[in-house]
């Protein structure tokens, strides 16, 4: 029999810690309430007809935030055939009363004491026998980071599963049971034997997605009413807290005897490390140092480093196995020079002295120089006592004919001679098609179209990697949940929530899941508003473009990278204050309540699993989507119409040059209304690392050429901007902001879809964010120009207009929450 | 008085809460009940972080100035 086990509990219980034991699965675990926002399937490891479905952390059943409906809509629609209930053993009281609710689904529940290693130490007493015998179902103790204890929990499970049947045990006092019999009788022919109780319950405390799922005729609704505001008056409380009350009651007598508390020190070391981190001075400065480091290794020092290393040496020329052996090679190589130096100066001078040297040239490029003749050219230079001077930063060095013939023997050093030479794929595979005699026009598909484009965002992979682990380390330390409490302070001011901040900083990483991350945000308002915002954020990859513009455009100053994420902050907290004054996000934020879970140090292997998970899928992409793009762009870019018909055309007759052209006219005031980079910009769409990679094929060297580094196409670029924008730095800023602030890739654009859940509202998302940065992008252009003296007067206008209505909007007075109802009971 | 005036360190005992209903029983799930003992661990700017039967919880000034002790 197949059966299926929910898990379900507390956020930060450890569900998905235990989810991974059981079914051997690598869900990242966080240490922020929120991690998994959406139900996770898998199988159990040692029973493959058991499937485990991982829920999101609740509170309880009732349905305040997005993932409370989830987890509610399953276990009632869905009616898994048992619950395992995670319970934080370190947390009892609070984790119980989710237990309490549980237990009147009607499905067999199995409740699982987690992290008992934790609860020993501190040295708590908890008595599984009593406790299972108040609750009326069976209690097991595990630790699930250990692994003690969860085959147990799931063999209790299975077994309750298939016994079925379940009834809770509890029960409140005598009026509240007085009122729920009587609403059970009410619901009798609507509902299913064993769910009663807990309809009844929900009718009880008014829950309007329950009332509206039963529709009672009128008459069994009169009478509810009556029940409850009779138990209402009677209490003197509403008839939802009346329940809650109940329930802590409840627990508070289930507890007594079966759980002594250890006498502990009146300060955890969670509690001192709060008392710094979220202290009134000191929180911001700590946070802001927190991230600048991240962000200082991750994309200045050690990810330029990884990069590099990926860009000029794994695809480039190559790279020596643990850089032994540069040091020696370039000292050599230097050598070289100086030794080329010196013949061509002697060479010069024996040539003002008279003497014949188109011969010895000629001899000298060859492959074997003929010894005869420059024994002869010796003699001659000896002879006519020719001298040359060369100088090399001030030393000036006298070259007779003895440091001629020394020269001249000099030979060119080679890459292998000075340590374990790995050469790069361009090389390799250059060498290889060479080889099989491979036909020109595949060997320039697989060399420019796909090492050109998806190397160029290869690349960056070391550097997303340092980047992801870093994000991983302060998901799973428990950091994150603080970051929200301290910057709830400051986006209160722009009309957003601290919470809002989660996603933001996982958008860092990449924005998919920092958009889902948003589902912790209870208000509605505040959730649209978070999605809007959220790809504002540079993701990771948006990190290539940002590298590239910076190394190419602006001698790799370190100030542009920072600037990036700059600009995506200050695009959120102005449209946080331009959206909150507009009636669709009126009204203040909801209050800010959140558990802050304990610190604890995160587990390598978790760490590295998450940034593996991400820098993977990252990899895929480039050999699926951006493999795909960047040969589509490179065949669109190699042919086209010419004057011969369909072939091979130069790049500028090219179809995407036609294609380019017809929309490059709609960023000629922004500085880059160039065909290559206006295709880059849509070819950005499909994963925002393809407009490197699009670059990386459309401003390849002309095969002539052949240049060998990857400075090429960085100086080819240079020069584009240079001729459509006038200041190439300024043009490829703009083009930075806009390609950091417009419509994300689809993949995010199906994100912001799904959670939206409205095309309406999705559509609106979008179109601000195109417009949003278009405006961006243009004032930046033509502000800058103007400084340097490349005056535009329409451009100007342009931008001075865009200011006016950016500050109106601004300051404009807020359309306040009573206004909007006038306006909204008008109409 | 409202939570937000207790002094950091000290252990309350919530009395009432009030606010929007949806909030409040939103506290509730969370712990926060009349009767239950509250205690102030950090404070920045009105906005606290306490401990609620075992968990710790940040809450924010609006939030806190409503729970009464």
């Amino acid at each position: 029999m197949s059966v299926t086990i929910a898990l379900a509990g507390n956020p930060n219980s450890g569900k998905t810690t235990l989810f991974n034991a059981l079914t051997g699965s690598n869900q990242f675990v966080g240490n922020w309430p929120g991690v998994t926002v959406e139900k996770k399937e898998g199988r159990l490891k040692f029973r493959k007809d058991v499937r485990i479905a991982d829920l999101p952390g609740i509170y309880s059943l009732s349905p305040y935030t997005l993932e409370e409906v989830v987890a509610r809509n399953y276990l009632i629609n869905e009616k898994p055939d048992a619950i395992l209930n995670i319970v934080d053993g370190s947390n009892l009281e609070r984790n119980l009363y989710l237990t309490t609710q549980l237990a009147e689904l009607g499905i067999p529940v199995v409740v699982a004491v987690n992290m008992m290693d934790i609860v020993e130490k501190t040295g708590d007493k908890i008595d599984i026998g009593v406790l299972s015998q108040r609750l009326g179902c069976k209690v097991v103790k595990i630790s699930a980071l250990k692994g003690t204890g969860i085959k147990e929990a799931a063999d209790e499970a299975i077994k309750a599963a298939e016994k079925g049947s379940f009834t809770p045990v509890h029960s409140f006092s005598g009026e509240v049971e007085h009122a729920i019999a009587h609403i059970e009788d009410l619901l009798k022919d609507k509902v299913k034997k064993e769910q009663e109780r807990w309809f009844a319950i929900k009718v009880f405390e008014g829950d309007k997605k329950v009332m509206e799922a039963l529709s009672l005729d009128p008459s069994a609704e009169k009478e509810i009413k009556k029940i409850v505001s009779e138990a209402e008056t009677e209490f003197d409380d509403d008839c939802e807290s009346i329940i809650t009350n109940e329930r802590y009651v409840y627990i508070a007598s289930v507890l007594r005897g079966a759980y002594k508390k250890a006498d502990r020190g009146s300060l955890t070391v969670s509690d001192k490390i709060d008392k710094i981190v979220t202290n009134r001075i000191l929180a911001l400065p700590i946070f802001a140092v927190i991230m600048f480091i991240v962000y200082y290794i991750s994309v200045t020092t050690v990810g330029t480093i990884a990069t590099d290393w990926a860009n000029d040496g794994v695809f480039g020329d190559g790279w020596y196995l643990l850089g032994i052996g540069r040091a020696a090679y370039e000292e050599a190589v230097e050598e070289y020079d100086a030794a080329q130096d010196r013949t061509e100066a002697f060479i010069a001078a024996a040539e003002e002295a008279g003497i014949d040297t188109e011969e010895l040239v000629e001899t000298l490029q060859s492959e074997e120089p003929d010894s005869g003749i420059i024994d002869e050219f010796l003699l001659q230079a000896a002879d006519a006592g020719v001298e040359a001077e060369t100088d090399s930063e001030g030393d000036v060095l006298v070259v007779d004919s003895d440091a001629f013939a020394q020269a001249v023997d000099a030979a060119e050093p080679e890459n292998g001679d000075f340590g374990i030479w790995i050469p790069g794929v361009p090389v390799i595979v250059g060498a290889f098609l060479e080889k099989i005699n491979c036909a020109e026009w595949l060997s320039g598909l697989i060399l420019d179209g796909i090492i050109g484009g998806v190397g160029a965002v290869l690349g960056f992979v070391p550097q997303m990697l340092i980047l992801f682990m870093f994000l991983a380390f302060l998901e799973a330390c428990g950091y994150m949940a603080r970051v929200a409490f301290i910057m709830d302070r400051i986006f209160r001011k722009f009309g957003l929530s601290g919470k809002s901040f989660i996603p933001m900083l996982i958008g860092t990483g990449c924005g998919v899941p920092g958009i889902m991350a948003s589902r912790t945000i209870e208000s509605d308002r505040d959730r649209k508003m978070t999605i809007m915002t959220t790809t504002f954020i540079p993701c990771g990859a948006k990190l290539p473009i940002i590298a590239l513009i910076s190394g190419a455009l602006f001698g790799g100053a370190w100030w542009v990278a920072p600037s990036a994420y700059f600009v995506g902050v200050v695009a959120i907290i102005i449209s946080g204050i331009i959206l909150k004054k507009t009636a669709l996000f009126a009204g203040d934020p909801a209050p800010f309540v959140m558990e802050l879970p304990a610190y604890h140090m995160p587990t390598l292997g978790n760490v590295l699993r998450s940034m593996w998970e991400r820098g993977w899928s990252f990899i895929k992409k480039a050999g699926t989507i951006i493999l795909l793009a960047t040969i589509l762009v490179w065949f669109l870019s190699g042919y086209g119409f010419g004057d011969n018909g369909f072939g091979a055309v130069s790049m500028d007759q090219s179809l995407l040059a036609a294609i380019g052209n017809c929309i490059a006219f709609i960023f000629r005031p922004l500085g880059f209304g160039d065909w290559k980079a206006a295709v880059a910009c849509v070819t950005g769409l499909i994963a925002k690392e393809n407009v490197v990679g699009t670059f990386g094929v459309l401003f390849r060297p002309e095969l002539a050429e052949v240049a060998e580094d990857g400075m090429e196409i960085w100086t080819n670029l240079s020069a584009n901007f240079a001729r459509t924008g006038g200041n190439a730095a300024i043009a490829g800023y703009a083009y930075l902001v806009f390609n950091l602030l417009c419509a994300p890739c689809f993949a995010a654009i199906g994100a912001i879809k799904r959670e939206m859940n409205s095309p309406k509202w999705t559509l609106f998302a979008i179109g601000y964010q195109c417009v949003f940065a278009y405006f961006a992008g243009l004032v930046i252009f033509q502000i800058a120009s103007a400084v340097v003296g490349n005056v535009s007067i329409p451009g100007l206008i342009a931008s001075f207009l865009i200011i006016i209505f950016a500050l109106y909007l601004l300051f404009r007075p807020a359309v306040t929450e009573a206004k909007e109802k006038r306006v909204n009971s008008a109409a | 008085m409202p939570l937000t005036l207790c002094p950091i360190g000290e252990e309350n005992i919530i009395k009432r809460i009030g606010g929007k209903e949806e909030i409040r029983h939103h506290l509730e799930n969370l712990g926060f009940v009349a009767g239950g003992i509250v205690k102030i661990i950090s404070a920045s700017n009105g906005n606290i972080i306490v401990n609620i039967k075992e968990s710790r919880v940040a809450v924010s000034k609006e939030m806190a100035s409503k729970i009464m002790v």
